[in-house]
């Protein structure tokens, strides 16, 4: 059987780059969504 | 809370690594492509417990109209759906050196396309209602159909013949793993589980907070 590591390689980059975005998505929408209460006028 | 839990997470996750490549054995048949294990079996699990949450949620939802049952099934949708789809690739590359193949309408690998176009569906039906009652209701009802899936998945290589493997871990009889090996699959089941209860962690508080704005 051959190495075959770029197989191995080719599932774990995509998967690390997958979940990687996604922690970045929900990072950037937290963030956004802080910035909006923030900016928000708080009630008298 | 969420950040320790996050950097445990990140601990797991090199605790998987090395366990996969530096102390798992080169397996003997299929070699190191068998590495693919260690990220294909954690996350297809981690697919199961997302689902079965989403029916928890949903359930949770009908029975008390509680809108915390519904941002916990829709974060875990949506998780699952993440982690269904790093199954389905992590198995297609795994695929090809082993069979032959990137892809074959066997029993294992129809079943589990289809769950995922079943949560990609529960995910575009939340987007596509506004009114949030509503919207939770009839997610609810899908969540429910939906889990119906997950047995079928599941057993698939037992109900019907099948390329894929039979369940090696979850199965009935004693598993024939390595212990070398089943110790390394260990580690990484319990760093994907990490992983998911971070990111549900943080998806409900964004869906509480757009919920308040």
């Amino acid at each position: 059987m051959p190495a075959n590591w770029g197989y191995v390689f080719a599932a774990y980059g995509i998967a690390a780059v997958a979940l990687l975005t996604y922690w970045r998505r929900l990072a950037r929408r937290a963030r956004a969504l802080a910035a909006r209460r923030a900016a928000k006028p708080r009630a008298a | 809370m969420t950040r320790a839990l996050g950097w445990l997470t990140v601990l797991g996750l090199v605790a998987g690594l090395v366990a996969g490549f530096g102390y798992a054995p080169r397996e003997a048949v299929q070699g190191n492509v068998q590495r693919i294990m260690y990220l294909h079996v954690p996350a297809v699990l981690t697919a199961y417990l997302a689902f079965g949450l989403v029916l928890a949620g949903s359930i949770g939802y009908l029975a008390t109209r509680r809108p915390g049952w519904d941002r916990l099934a829709g974060a875990a949708g949506e998780i699952g759906v993440l982690f269904t789809g790093l199954t389905i690739v992590s198995g297609s590359i795994w695929g090809k050196p082993t069979w032959g193949t990137w892809w074959t309408w066997d029993a294992r690998l129809t079943s589990t396309a289809v769950l995922f176009c079943v949560y990609v569906g529960y995910l575009l039906l939340r987007s596509l209602i506004e009114d949030p009652d509503a919207r939770a209701r009839y997610a609810a009802v899908v969540g429910i159909l939906g889990a119906v899936n997950i047995p079928i998945v599941h057993f698939s290589v037992k109900w019907w013949r099948a390329l894929h493997q039979p369940s090696t871990i979850l199965g009935p009889e004693r598993s024939p793993i390595d212990p070398a090996i089943g110790l390394a699959l260990f580690v990484n089941w319990v760093a994907f589980t990490l992983l998911f209860a971070y990111f549900l962690a943080r998806r409900m508080e964004i869906a509480r907070l757009e919920e308040q704005t």
